[in-house]
């Protein structure tokens, strides 16, 4: 009798032992657990890419003194003197100027340039199509530094040039604003190439029958048409041209031509000598605040602008 | 106002041995709305873009009018076209789509705001000219791409599927709205559709076309009375046409028990080209139940039964004794035969049919063409 009744008793309570345990890797406590290190993994993500950035912003608005003796305490105060000492006596202002003109020249030829080339190699088929649009792509993979020295001797061979030389040359808006179109423009062909080819057909030949010519075509129907791809690019090239250190530092030589990242550069070396911690802050958050605000106000567009190219 | 005149026109896509279209020759008169109308691949839409220059003509010509416009770029050609998907520009408003083309054309502001509030007065759009397309239905899309056609004031409208993204009821309502409104502007219309309700309901004449040939031109009721041959035969008319091959035995088409009498002029014709077999094809309505016990009947077992409440429909398969030799030689898998609406028969039924005398048509079996009796 025991055992009969011990027999039906076992099997009863290794059940509910049991089914959990059958579940466990796919849906239930196992789930949690992914769910749990995803979320921790990405809080400690976030600290470690914010935690520094927190800092260098609270510590643009303490004194020197307060620097220097808490370095991660609050400021007591805010010190705007800091931001007037970076953008006057550290010459952040001029950088800033320089960096605005670069990076709209930049920008500007770099999506009126790429949309065009990319409008023609997805859309148009011509003897070559192809071997242009691997040229471009070809393009994505040197890297930077291999072409810095034969760049910086075209650069500077450019202002011998007849008439346009004057525009050209080393420390001039111009030149770096091709260097950067240059460089971004593989990526930008790349991106907008597949863009293009997503619009459809028949809008196009709506156009054509419309009375469009070639460039009516582009620049009234399929260039608003291509708009998001368009505007996550620029902001993609934004960033990319505006935090750009190693391009400027080889090509604006002349103390009043350099650009943003450059001026920090220099601020970060004099510093250790005269130790104007904090105007070193503020200067960073100065070169900070475009890139913050253009990242905050357009975030989807530059997650679609940086994904695009590696799902597709 | 103007005639389209294909002469000889062909199209052959690069790389491809057989031309999309093979030389195709047809006339459009002034004002009329032609259906061009086929299986897919048959060529309709090709001979269609061909017209409106976004396909090259790689022989023959293309006329309007007087005008060759064969290599002439679509702008100047004076046409307008509906695509169908409506091709309508996302990014502008209803009354900018529609105005577009005038405004490219340098057309002064008055004037374009003037012709696109009449379109839309036409078109039941006025009170959406200042929306996205995206915030419109597919209904008043549609509306809209015809909107931009009639804006122009083109001498020929083209419209390539224009219903076919619209959900079976709203087709019907606009198929008559864009046939009304054709009549009532009177500009030469080239439509293209693979739905032969819609070209029989629409066009004033219908031109069928299979594999990049023209079958055949003619009015609906001519094409439906007077099929030139077996394809048209059996694309023209729905539910389709019965079509089979008949052995000609001493001027009777028979085919295992069941035979039709055929016209002295058919069997010579049959004769001449050296035949003793001929195609025999009957529509639905043409056959009538009979008693089993007379002759010539076509004994069907009932598969199903469509009840429309107007008409019904018997579909059913050969049933006599030699129903094998009957199904081999048929084109379909069954044989549909129209019955009284309040008088079916029931499912896997008997029901002996005839070939109402004069409902046949003769086609020859080595031709397929049509064999006048």
């Amino acid at each position: 009798m025991t055992a009969t009744e011990a027999g039906p008793r076992d099997p009863g309570t290794d059940e509910p032992q049991r089914k959990p345990r059958v579940r466990q890797p796919g849906v239930g406590v196992g789930g949690k657990a992914i769910g749990l290190l995803n979320g921790g993994f990405l809080l400690l993500w976030g600290l470690i890419t914010t935690l520094p950035l927190l800092w260098a912003i609270l510590s643009s608005f303490k004194t020197n003194g307060e620097f220097r003796t808490d370095p991660t305490g609050l400021p007591g105060g805010i010190a705007w003197d800091n931001f007037a000492r970076a953008w006057n006596a550290a010459n952040i202002g001029q950088y800033f100027l320089n960096s605005v003109i670069v990076v709209a020249m930049s920008l500007t030829m770099t999506m009126l340039f790429g949309a065009m080339g990319a409008y023609v190699l997805a859309r148009y088929d011509f003897p070559g199509n192809r071997i242009v649009y691997y040229v471009f792509v070809g393009g994505l993979m040197l890297p930077v530094f291999l072409a810095l020295v034969p760049m910086f001797f075209v650069v500077r061979n450019m202002g011998n040039l007849p008439i346009v030389g004057q525009f050209l040359g080393l420390n001039s808006y111009l030149s770096l604003a091709l260097v950067y179109v240059a460089f971004s423009m593989p990526f930008t062909v790349f991106f907008l190439t597949a863009f293009f080819r997503t619009l459809p057909n028949s809008v196009a030949e709506a156009g054509i029958m419309d009375g469009c010519s070639h460039f009516t075509l582009f620049f009234r129907i399929m260039l608003p048409m291509a708009k998001p791809g368009i505007i996550s690019l620029a902001l993609f090239n934004f960033l990319g041209h505006w935090n750009q250190y190693v391009l400027p530092l080889v090509i604006m030589q002349d103390g009043d031509k350099r650009v943003l990242a450059q001026g920090l550069g220099t601020l970060a070396a004099n510093t250790g000598f005269r130790a104007d911690y904090t105007a070193l802050f503020a200067g960073l958050v100065i070169a900070l605040m475009p890139v913050l605000i253009v990242y905050l106000l357009f975030q989807k567009q530059v997650q679609a602008g940086l994904t695009a190219g590696v799902l597709k | 106002m103007a005639t389209v005149t294909y002469d000889k026109a062909s199209r052959i896509y690069p790389g491809q041995d057989n031309p999309a279209v093979d030389s195709l020759d047809l006339t459009i008169e002034d004002g009329e709305f032609l259906v061009l109308v086929g299986p897919s691949g048959c060529g309709k839409s090709t001979s269609l873009r061909m017209l409106a220059g976004l396909e090259e003509v790689d022989q023959g010509s293309i006329r309007i009018g007087e005008r060759d416009v064969t290599h002439m770029p679509p702008k100047d050609r004076d046409i307008a076209m509906v695509f169908q998907n409506y091709a309508l520009y996302p990014h502008m408003s209803v009354s900018d789509n529609m105005g577009f083309a005038l405004k490219i054309a340098g057309t002064p502001k008055d004037e374009i705001r003037r012709r696109v509030a009449d379109a839309a007065k036409l078109l039941d759009l006025e009170e959406y000219l200042d929306r996205k397309p995206k915030a419109l239905s597919g209904g008043q899309r549609q509306r809209v791409a015809m909107g931009r056609a009639i804006v122009r004031e083109p001498q020929v409208f083209l419209m390539d599927e224009p219903l076919s993204n619209l959900d079976a009821k709203l087709r019907v309502s606009t198929r008559t709205q864009i046939a009304s409104l054709q009549r009532r502007l009177g500009i030469t219309t080239v439509y293209v559709t693979h739905d032969q309700i819609e070209a029989m309901t629409m066009g004033d004449r219908v031109a069928v076309l299979k594999d990049g040939l023209l079958q055949q031109v003619d009015t609906p009721l001519g094409l439906f009375d007077k099929p030139q041959n077996v394809f048209v035969a059996g694309f023209i008319g729905s539910p389709a046409m019965n079509i089979a091959t008949f052995d000609l035995v001493d001027g009777n088409a028979t085919l295992g028990e069941s035979s039709v009498p055929v016209p002295p002029a058919v069997s010579a014709a049959v004769k001449e080209e050296g035949s003793d077999t001929v195609t025999l094809g009957f529509r639905p309505e043409a056959l009538e139940p009979v008693s089993s016990e007379s002759e010539g009947g076509i004994p069907i077992v009932v598969d199903v039964i469509e009840e429309l409440g107007a008409d019904a429909f018997v579909y059913g398969q050969p049933a006599g004794p030699t129903s094998e030799l009957q199904s081999d030689r048929m084109r379909s898998e069954t044989v549909i035969a129209r019955v009284e609406p309040r008088n079916v028969p029931a499912k896997g039924a008997k029901v002996n049919f005839r070939v109402r005398p004069g409902n046949e048509h003769f086609f020859s079996v080595k031709t397929g063409a049509r064999i006048e009796a």
